[in-house]
Order: structure tokens, then sequence, then C-alpha cells
């Protein structure tokens, strides 16, 4: 009989210890106290100390670029120690999110996106960076992404590098039906039809729930025609005329010439697509260029980018997300003055330019005179798709981030892109056959409680 | 006379590292997830206050926790059923196989699936499946069994099956190797005197071998439910719980509620009410297991 009772409660052990792997946190957290700007200087002015850099370049070159710059920077400074730590970029939210509690935060860190520095900002996690871009000059970088990290007059990241969504097309296939380049949704559309083949899919749409890719393109949509996702007091308008048509454009994308796999699709395994040659059309930054050049190098010469396309052809130029990678520079860091000489060093033009070089045309310059030098333009990748560089560059200057746009930066417009109810609603159409205004309402009132419980 | 008992305080010293590792690892995060599901915590919030039942009446009232329950239950049921047929079926070959030298290279051979990591599975499953260009759909498509790619991961009335054979295929060697252990502590000596007895070969299976090994396999399915009822990793990175929630299982639910829409409180509240699931199934597992036990002794 006692050794039933001890099967039974060891069974009972593990199957309550295995199920506390299931929750969302561990234990009660208390915030760090500020961190004092002047700790760790030695009196000599000299840096001293030790920082943590989260970063989320995984790819070797990027990765390489910025352990260079940090080498040199201890080699500059030898009482500084910076620890690198890499997190894909789908994990740095939870990294951080998970660290809030624990405690396991770092000094000085990447964000996604400038969105995800006003979720920092909104769980007090992030640091103002107005000393230093006071120093280093706010006017060196664009207004419109200092605005979009800017809470209660404070500024709480600084531009590392920029990209927009644009639209990519392979020129080839429409030489081959005699086509131009699309300047409308519905010319985009009925190309993108006539492209689709056996081996050829004219575009996809991808939904997966653990990605973003439905609202971005709900979102380029809706912008285009002079809407937003947003309404005025920051609840979301999934239901409007426009969004309405929005969805129904996009579940027809879908419908006639996407692979139907792509409605469990991620960002990655979207432009795998276009990089192995497999879709016409795609929407999406300048990372697209190295994707194609090291997936299907024979078609990278047929590849090029225009503005996305318009409702209507002489609807007024436009740009639905522009995107500023930013560095943070955290709220308990004891070091801030090494975060703050740190980045100065990774905006250095010997240190900078190696960096953006690591993925051409994908990234952007952030700090103004840059693109202009001669280091940079020398680039034979930013020589030969220069098109492409004045088409991103164009839409950086005019756009926002997703739900920024005439709103301002807002915990909401962040929510937004992160909960995956706008891709959970397209495939609650596509698969279950919802009708789109009740899948729309559904989702509306969904990620309205949420903005309800994550920020009153 | 009276006699002092002397009261030794030191022997719990001995035990002490065991109490503080057992309230580290499991008294601590299971009653923090029991308190937390009645407060409004958020991921990314330091600060929370109680709310009574209201995470389990939202938990109860939703949709899709019953959906994503029923899911699990498909999920566990199934992959049980086959994987004890398999891993059985497996198992009692590999006994009847005389030859030492081919037996454990069998053995090796069939314990594949278990030896990798079962993030590589997911993707290499998830390569295989896919829709586009992946290994099986193209090979269907050109040996003539289907006339265009079938959609294993997207097609809704697909996905579920898809999921389970990946499984399957991943869990039957755990139960095989183990089955076939129990087998091998079968005496020789009963066999022989039911054959001298003239018993045939499914009566020498039914009153010897299954009496014999009925215990260990009792225990791997009690294992193997929670195992199996709790897994995520293979259908989080194969589908991520689409298209449309139709692989949703409860733990994939749990985990979009904490991570993904950062509502600690409400995930807590959820993996409390699976935590209870999983006890009364055990429950029931424990009673059939002691039957056997009395059964055994007596």
């Amino acid at each position: 009989m006692k050794r039933k009772w001890i099967a039974t409660t060891l069974a009972c052990t593990m199957l309550a210890a295995a199920l506390t792997g299931c929750r969302g946190e561990t234990e009660t957290e208390t915030r760090a106290p500020a961190a004092d700007a002047s700790a760790g200087a030695a009196a000599d002015g000299e840096l001293e100390g030790e920082i943590t850099f989260w970063h989320s370049f995984t790819q070797g070159a990027r990765m390489d670029a910025v352990q260079a710059a940090a080498d040199s920077f201890m080699k500059l400074h030898p009482g500084v120690r910076i620890n690198i730590e890499t997190y894909s970029w789908g994990d740095f939210n939870t990294k951080w999110n998970a660290g809030i509690t624990t405690g396991d935060l770092p000094d000085l860190s990447t964000a996604q996106n400038t969105g995800e520095v006003v979720e920092m900002i909104n769980a007090e996690v992030a640091a103002p960076a107005d000393r230093f871009l006071d120093s280093f000059g706010r006017d060196r970088f664009s207004e419109k992404a200092l605005g979009d990290m800017t809470w209660d007059g404070s500024t709480y990241g600084i531009p590392y590098y920029s990209h927009a969504q644009v639209m990519w097309y392979r020129h080839d296939l429409l030489d081959a039906i005699g086509a131009e380049v699309p300047e409308t949704w519905q010319e985009f559309y009925d190309l993108a039809v006539k492209l689709t083949d056996d081996d050829t899919y004219g575009a996809a749409f991808s939904c997966s729930t653990n990605d973003l890719l439905g609202t971005r393109y709900l979102n380029y949509y809706v912008t285009s025609g002079g809407g937003s996702l947003l309404n005025d007091d920051l609840t979301v308008n999934l239901t409007s005329d426009l969004a309405i048509e929005g969805i129904n454009f996009w579940v027809d994308v879908y419908k006639n010439c996407s692979p139907a796999e792509t409605i469990n699709y991620t960002v990655l395994d979207h432009a795998t697509l276009f990089y192995q040659g497999k879709t016409a059309f795609d929407f999406n930054s300048g990372f697209m260029i190295s994707g194609v050049e090291s997936n299907t190098p024979e078609i990278a010469e047929f590849v090029d980018a225009a503005p996305l396309p318009k409702i209507h052809a002489d609807d007024p130029d436009y740009s639905a997300e522009a995107t500023h990678i930013p560095l943070v520079i955290w709220e308990k860091s004891e070091h801030p003055e090494i975060c703050e000489a740190f980045v100065a060093w990774l905006l250095q033009e010997e240190n900078y330019i190696p960096f953006l070089e690591a993925v051409p045309v994908g990234m952007i310059p952030a700090v103004a005179g840059i693109s202009e030098t001669e280091a940079y333009r020398s680039n034979e990748t930013v020589q030969f798709y220069s098109n492409a560089v004045d088409v991103i560059s164009e839409a950086i200057e005019l756009g926002n981030a997703i739900g920024v746009d005439d709103h301002g930066a807002s915990v909401q417009a962040s929510y937004l892109t992160s909960q995956g109810i706008i891709e959970a609603m397209f495939q609650d159409i596509i698969t279950n056959g919802t009708d789109v205004e009740t899948a729309a309402k559904s989702a509306e009132d969904q990620l309205n409680e949420i903005f309800d419980m994550m920020i009153n | 006379m009276k006699y002092k008992v002397k009261k030794d305080y030191g022997r719990w010293l001995w035990v002490l590292p065991a109490i503080a590792l057992v309230i580290c690892l499991f008294v601590y995060p299971l009653g923090s997830q029991v308190f937390y599901s009645f407060t409004n915590k958020t991921l990314i919030k330091s600060t929370y206050g109680i709310r009574g039942l209201s995470n389990y009446t939202a938990i109860l009232t939703d949709p899709d926790f019953w959906l994503a329950l029923w899911t699990s239950v498909k999920w566990t049921v199934l992959s049980l059923l086959f994987q004890m047929l398999i891993g059985f079926s497996a198992a009692l070959a590999l006994n009847s196989i005389k030859n030492k030298v081919a037996r454990q290279v069998y053995r090796i051979l069939l314990i594949i699936p278990w030896a990798f990591p079962t993030i590589a599975i997911a993707i290499i499953w998830k390569w295989l499946l896919n829709g586009i260009y992946g290994f099986i759909p193209t090979l269907l498509t050109q040996m003539g069994i289907t006339g265009q790619l079938p959609q294993f991961l997207s097609t809704p009335d697909l996905v579920m099956p898809t999921l389970v054979v990946v499984n399957v295929w991943f869990g039957f060697p755990l139960i095989m190797v183990n089955v076939l252990a129990a087998l091998q502590t079968v005496s020789q000596d009963q066999y022989e005197a039911a054959q001298i007895d003239g018993a045939r070969k499914l009566h020498m299976f039914w009153y010897i071998t299954l009496p014999h090994i009925r215990n260990v396999i009792g225990l791997l399915v009690v294992l193997r439910t929670i195992w199996v009822f709790n897994s995520f990793d293979i259908i989080y990175m194969i589908t991520g719980g689409g298209p449309a929630n139709v692989s949703t299982t409860l733990p994939i639910y749990i985990y979009n509620l904490g991570w993904v829409n950062k509502f600690v409180g409400r995930s807590s509240a959820a993996a409390v009410i699976l935590l209870i699931i999983l006890l009364t199934i055990c429950a029931a597992y424990f009673c059939v297991l002691n039957k056997w036990e009395k059964e055994a002794d007596s």
C-alpha cells in the first residue's frame, strides 16, 4: 500500500512539475532603481565598467561587424567590458518580457522596431536617450524616426538603421508577358493572377499567427486609401469600409495566386518564396536582395523595387510602413555613460559603414550624411540596385511604423502587430469561410479588450 | 522514572537540500501559478491586483479553450493508441528474433526517431510535408497518387492526422524499448511448461506474457498520457497551432495567452485547469493499476 502511495505521489509530482512549464512566469519582481549616470566612471573620466548588449543580428556578417566594433571599443577603453548576447528577432520580445520578472535585462539592446520601444516605455524599462541625442545631434537622425519613439517629451531610442516596405518584382517575368510595373492594387492583382502557373505563384499572402504579416498587408491597403487601423481614440478599426475592402482583397490574393501553405507562413518562410523565385511579386524591405543573392543568384539581376501600389493611380504618394531599428539604453543600466559612448562608437563612419555593408540595401543609414559618403556609395550592390535604394529611401522619408501614422507613438500601435489576432482573423475567414464583417468585428473586439487589459 | 527524549535536529540538515530543491522546483512555481491565476498579472507589468475567479470564468466561457481541449484529447488518444499498437508490435517482433546481432541492429534502427531532438524532427517533417516543394507531396504527385500537391499542413481535415502520424513515428520507439525490456523478464520456464500442457501461442501470450508486462504498459500509458497531452514543440514548430486553431492544443493555447497576449493571470488559470484535468485522468489510471496489483498479489 505504501508503495502505491509513493508511486501515486511521484507521478502527481511529475505531472505538476511538467505543468509548471506551461505557466507564464515565475516570480514577483522589483524594479531596479534608476541608474546613476555617474556610477562606474573613474575620477579621471576614463570609462570603466561592464555592460551587457543584446542584439538580434544573428547573421554572420552583421554579428561580426558589431563584435569587431565592440572589440575595438574595449581596446580603446581597457576598463570596459562589453558582453554581447544574441537573440533572434522572434525570441527577443519574449526574452525581455521574461526579464522584467526575473531581472535578467541588458544595459543596451536593439529593438525590433520603434513600436517595441513604446512597449518598453510602457513597461518602464527603457531610459531616455535625450542626453545622447543632444550631444550627438538630433538633426542627424530622421525627425519621424525620433518622433516614433518620443513619449511625454523624451526620446527613448537611437535609430541604428532604417528600412521600409516596398513592392518587389521580377522584371524578367513582367517582360515575358509584356506587362508594366503595376501602380494600383487592381493592376497588381490582375498581373499576379496572370503570372500564376504550375511553377510560379503571382504573389503570396501569409498569415501565421506567430508573425505580423496579415496586419502588415492589411495596413498597406488601408494606408493606401488614406485610412488607419487605429481610430483617433486609439481603439482598433477593422470594420471600416476600407478595412473590409482590404481584408477581401488579400483573401482574394490568397485564394487566386498564393500557395495554400502560406496560411501558416511567417515572415522568413514567406520571403524565402521570393528568394527562391517561387513568387513574382512580394512586399518587403531591401533585405530581399541579399536573400535572393544567397538563395537564387541567377535571378538577382531581374529583381527590382517599386513603390507600394495605390487604390487609384492618381492617389497621392504614400508609404505604409517605415521601420527604424533602434538602440535602447535600459533603465536598470548602471553604466549609461558606457552605453552612450559605445553607441556613438557604433555610429562612427569607420564602424558604421562596415556594418551597413553586411546587408547592403537592406540597411539604409539612419545617420544623415552617411549615404552621401564615397565609402557607402562605392558598394557594388548599392550601385547596382540604386533604383531600389531610391524607392526605399523615399518610403522611409514618407512612412511611419504601423499604427503610428497621424496618431503618434502609442502602445496600441505596438500591440496591433504583436498579438496575432488579425492573422487569426484571416485564417478564420480562409479556413472556416467565416463572414468577413463578422470575423473583423470579432478581431476588433479582441484587440480592444487586450488594449484595455494591457494599458489601463 | 521519566525518560527525556533527546531531540536530534541534526537529521533535518541531511534532508534540507532535498526539501529546498522541492520547494524551489515544485512548491514555489506551482504555488505562485495558482496564486497568479487569481490575479490580473500581465507579463510586462510588475504590478497586479487580485481578481477572484474572473480568469477562470473567462477561460471556461472561451470557445477557443474548449476547442483546444477537444484537440488535445484527440491528439493524445490517437497518438497514444497508435504509439502503443506500433510500439508493442515492434517489441514483440524484436523479441522473436533469435539472432542477437540482428536484434541489436533492428533495435538501433527502430530507436532512431526517439534519438533525435524534437525540434530537429519538427523542422525535418515540416520540410518533408511542405505543400510547395516538400518531398512527400511531390512524391505522391509524381507517382500519380494525387492530382495536385496535397496540402498536409494547411488543409484543415489533414492537419491533425498528419501531426498524429509525426508524433506516432516519434513516440513509438519509447514504448517499444520498454515493452521489449519487460518481455525479456518473462521466465522461459513458464512458456515451456505451457507448451508441455499443449497451450497455443495466443493462449501463452494472453495468460503468460500479458499479465507479466501489463504493469509496465500501465505505467507507460500514464507517463505517455501526461507527456503527449503536454507536448508543445512538435505542433508549435510545424503548424504553430493553425490554421484557424485546428491544431491548437491546450499547451499552445496556454502559451499564446501567456507569451503572445501576455496575460499571465489568465494563462495561469488555464494551466491550473489543465493540471486538474490531468490529475483526474491519472487518478483513474492509478485506480486500474492498483486493481491489477491487487489481483497479482492475490
